[in-house]
């Protein structure tokens, strides 16, 4: 084959003959110029990422996806059930996932939306190649492309068959294909063009319930973690935190030498930090030096007693422009008066991210300048960028491996991950490699925060006891502070903050409308967003605040919340059962086949709320029920809860939770469960506990009890119903959105069970009492 | 220097005696399993056996041990072909291979944790109820197992399929 093949767009050359082996490695074609040059052995330039896939001569597959894994397992379990069906192989023959590091991963892009977009790289990278490979056979056997087929990995034509690894033994084959994007830009890299996708009607390796093969070595004790990492030489850190979120340094403590000979501390700015070789020694000589340290008074924040007021009547919401919904209709204003109406204003708080184990990385800044960093992060190329800003070096020098982590469930520290940016200031400081380990403090008061909001919502009925009108009013700060806090408190360059105009598109200031509307049978909607600064940060002596980022189903937590409580306040205002007048005002099949199929599943009693019992005092348990929907990302979802509410005590149980979901195309039924589970436990977690303190200056919200979360005790019993569409064509997201559905069904039964309307979160037996005394 | 037991071994310790039972496990003898997760006995990430009982690692300091021998979730399986009379083939603890089986863990950084707790659970009731398990990861030790990613009905079909697992073993089943 002297010639190089087009392969839809696609280009197939042999590099060579090989003695032994053989492989058809796929590259990437930055621009055609470059398409000749790419190489599949990544370096340490960011322009010449590594392969998505290899095939090898052993008939094994390996791929690479600069996603990582936070435990949900999709690039274990999905991405290769997709990759083997686009190949037309069994799932078995993908033996290895390298994933995230940024000098052996091809994507860039965070990891997010696995499965809405994401996954599309590989998936066209898998057909490009399978394409290529039947090319390859045409050849070989002679006869025309059109007369070559494949089936269980069998490539058939002319009475001929053969493997992969028959087509590719003792070549060195290369297919470069095309792609759009930048590797260390926000959405990474994108594999373009339309290679032929298999037809979802022919699929049989995705549906499978595929085991997550990288359980076995994390539970057997072989899997090295990042905090597991280890490197010649290393020092361990402690960072210390300024006393507030505005504070800067007048003057650090000095380690005691007679108590802690080893320790030695580092400032750099704002950025104090002692290291010691002895991980104990530091912990301790950090607390005493923590202790004499000395920082500037700072006042700028409202505490979160406060906030829900601070944000309906302190904040100036015409500083930024509003944002409209773009599921608008109709004219809200001009619609005929309603018969009823139901207004009220709803309110989310802060959380954290809350990551069992607080972040912890490793760098090591070499003489020469390169910079390695081990880590578990979210979006590596993306910190790498951040982190070559932070030095102003290059791109180029900078390598992030990645390793099994905590779940953080959103981009938590320093927007991206964590401590890496402060342990690489402190390895360049000192000449050897730095181990960061952040306390459980450091995470809770440190790391930035899913953003508050609250929602103002205004439902008119009319005399049917339909909706005709629905307007909702959204506030809150934004949720992408990518800014590496290590760089901040070193007076280092940052990307910019959230901000009018900033020079990266994504930091502009706004409230989008996340929740993708419902109810299509209403007329008249009216959805509105309005962002602010982030709270404190203008204030703050060092520009930080409260720094804000995403967190698990961002934004269209903090609206379908308000939006669900407030139907179901709205059914009742109609004297209507909560799901009948869900399916009244639905008007796509996949929500009337969940919602039917919900009644059924978590033996639901059809009657309007609040139930006939209900009663706000007494210190016997009234039970109650409620319900909510979303949609999201091509997922349908729906949930039922039943709660007790101790009207005395203040204490609500949920004692069952019942979801049903139809996600399009079901990828992984088993993990789907596993995934959904633990979603709907996380969001009772939120919606029962979760509040960040914090008073006029820091957080207080600094450990499991001043920020407590859901256990095992208090799990109610969860039953998860997967009713996916395959007709749909299209995988849904699984995990993403789980945990959104509980809050609102849980405060729609705390109104079933005591006839008093709950229009924040969490139900603290402190905020219940009050709720109930109104 | 100062000699604890772990996971059936003797090993010679430098760390001073106030040193948690964690850095040393980690960063003296390699041993990896237990977790940090808040260094405050709130969480369970860094749980281990003590004798026959679940402590907090990271607040146990070496000079508390008592002479007791220290087991982690890398010692589980030895300690189970001992308590078995089985050889020992490189085969996991029926806890970690309930956990595998029944894809319990979502991150899993606090199943090490899990897996001791449960671990103490069975080694005394070879039949708990959902009741019992639930107690045992909440209320048994100085905090309860905290699991953020809210693996918590995974972990107890985890459970139920271990003490199944542990009682075939026990009656001389296949490894």
């Amino acid at each position: 084959m002297s010639d190089q093949l087009n392969i839809h767009g696609a280009s197939l050359s042999r590099r060579g003959f090989l003695a032994a082996g053989g492989a058809l490695v796929v590259a990437v074609a930055l621009n055609p110029d470059l398409a000749g040059a790419a190489t599949p052995s990544n370096t340490l330039d960011s322009t010449r990422p590594a392969s998505w896939i290899e095939i090898h001569a052993d008939n094994t597959v390996l791929i690479r996806t600069g996603k990582c894994d936070f435990g949900q397992s999709s690039i274990y379990t999905a991405y290769r059930q997709i990759v083997a069906e686009e190949l037309y192989l069994p799932v078995e023959a993908i033996t290895t996932v390298i994933s995230g590091d940024t000098d052996r991963t091809p994507d860039g892009g965070g990891t997010f939306g696995l499965l809405r977009g994401n996954v599309l790289n590989l998936r066209k990278a898998a057909a490009y190649t399978r394409e290529a490979v039947l090319e390859l056979a045409a050849r070989k056997f002679g006869v025309p492309r059109t007369e070559v087929s494949i089936a269980n990995g069998v490539i058939s034509g002319g009475g001929k068959s053969a493997s992969y690894a028959q087509l590719v033994a003792g070549q060195d084959l290369q297919l470069v294909i095309p792609i759009s994007g930048g590797l260390t830009s926000f959405g990474g890299l994108q594999v373009a063009g339309s290679p032929p996708l298999k037809p979802v009607s022919a699929y049989t390796v995705v549906g499978q319930p595929v085991k997550n093969p990288s359980l076995r070595p994390k539970m057997a004790g072989e899997t090295i973690w990042v905090g597991d990492v280890k490197l010649a030489g290393m020092l361990h850190a402690r960072v210390i935190h300024p006393a507030t979120l505005g504070s800067t340094l007048i003057a650090a403590g000095q380690p005691d030498k007679t108590q802690f000979p080893g320790a030695r501390l580092v400032v750099i700015g704002n950025l104090v930090a002692v290291v010691s070789a002895d991980e104990w020694e530091a912990i301790q000589a950090a607390q005493q030096v923590a202790a004499d340290t000395k920082w500037t008074a700072w006042k700028g924040l409202p505490g979160h007693e406060k906030l829900a007021e601070h944000l309906q009547n302190k904040v100036d919401w015409n500083e930024v422009p509003t944002t409209k919904g773009s599921f608008n209709k109709g004219d809200v204003a001009q619609a005929t008066k309603p018969h009823k109406l139901h207004s009220a204003t709803y309110f989310i708080p802060f959380f954290k991210h809350a990551p069992i184990s607080p972040t912890v990385s490793l760098a090591d800044v070499r003489p020469d300048g390169s910079v390695m960093i081990h880590t578990h992060t979210q979006n590596a190329q993306y910190l790498r960028a951040g982190v070559a800003k932070m030095l102003s070096k290059p791109e180029s020098l900078v390598v992030i491996r990645t390793y099994a982590g905590s779940g953080h469930y959103g981009r938590s520290n320093g927007g991206n991950a964590g401590s890496e940016c402060e342990s690489v200031l402190l390895s360049r400081e000192l000449g050897q490699p730095v181990r960061v380990q952040w306390m459980r403090g450091d995470d809770m008061q440190w790391s930035t925060q899913s953003s508050a909001m609250t929602s103002t919502i205004s439902i008119g009925l009319n005399e049917a006891g339909k909706i005709q009108s629905y307007k909702a009013d959204h506030k809150g700060p934004p949720m992408q502070d990518d800014r590496l806090i290590g760089a901040l408190l070193a007076g280092l360059p940052v990307i910019d903050a959230p901000s009018l105009k900033p020079s990266v598109p994504i930091y502009a200031l706004a409230t989008m409308v996340g929740d993708r509307w419902s109810y299509g049978q209403v007329a008249n909607v009216a959805e509105t967003g309005h962002c602010t600064f982030q709270i404190g940060q203008r204030e703050s002596q060092i520009n930080v605040g409260l720094r804000d980022h995403s967190m698990r189903t961002p934004i269209q937590f903090q609206q379908n919340f308000p939006r669900e409580v407030a139907i179901s306040e709205a059914a009742a205002l109609a004297g209507a059962d909560p799901i009948q007048f869900r399916l009244d005002h639905v008007d796509d099949p996949r929500f009337t086949a969940i919602l039917t199929r919900l009644r059924h599943e978590s033996e639901w009693e059809t009657r309007p709320s609040p139930a006939p019992n209900a009663s706000a005092s007494g210190t016997k348990a009234l039970r109650g029920q409620g319900v909510s929907i979303m949609l999201r990302d091509n997922g349908y979802w729906a949930c039922a809860v039943h709660v007790a509410v101790t009207p005395d005590t203040g204490e609500v149980r949920v004692e069952r939770l019942t979801i049903v979901t139809d996600p399009g195309i079901v990828v992984n039924p088993l993990q789907l469960k596993r995934q959904v589970q633990a979603g709907s436990l996380m969001g009772v977690s939120q919606a029962l506990h979760e509040e960040v303190a914090f008073d006029e200056g820091a957080v207080t919200s600094a450990d499991w009890s001043s920020y407590p979360i859901l256990n095992m005790a208090e799990m109610p019993t969860i039953k998860v119903v997967i009713a996916g569409d395959a007709n749909a064509g299209i995988y849904g997201q699984g995990s993403e959105s789980a945990n959104a559905l509980a809050a609102p069904a849980i405060l729609a039964a705390f109104f079933d069970a005591t006839g008093k309307p709950a229009r924040r979160i969490p139900l603290r037996p402190d905020y219940v009492k009050a709720m109930l005394a109104a | 220097m100062r000699t604890i037991k772990v996971n059936g071994k003797d090993r010679q310790v430098r760390a001073s005696d106030d040193t948690p039972l964690l850095y040393v496990l980690r960063n003296e003898l390699g041993v990896m399993t237990p977790k940090f997760g808040c260094g405050m006995a709130q969480c369970g990430a860094c749980s281990v056996l003590l004798g026959d009982e679940e402590v907090r690692s990271c607040i146990t300091p070496i000079a508390a041990l008592d002479g007791k021998e220290v087991t982690t979730v890398d010692g589980l399986p030895a300690r189970w072909a001992k308590q078995t009379g089985r050889a020992t083939t490189g085969a996991l603890h029926p806890v970690q291979e309930a956990w595998i089986e029944e894809q319990v863990p979502q991150c899993g950084i606090c199943q090490f944790g899990m897996m001791i707790k449960v671990t103490e659970l069975l080694e005394k009731n070879h039949a708990p109820s959902d009741a019992d398990i639930k107690e045992a990861l909440t209320n048994s030790g100085p905090s309860p197992h905290l699991c953020r990613c809210g693996s918590y009905a995974a972990i107890l079909d985890g459970a139920h399929r271990a003490a199944k697992l542990m009682a075939a073993q026990a009656k001389g089943g296949a490894a």
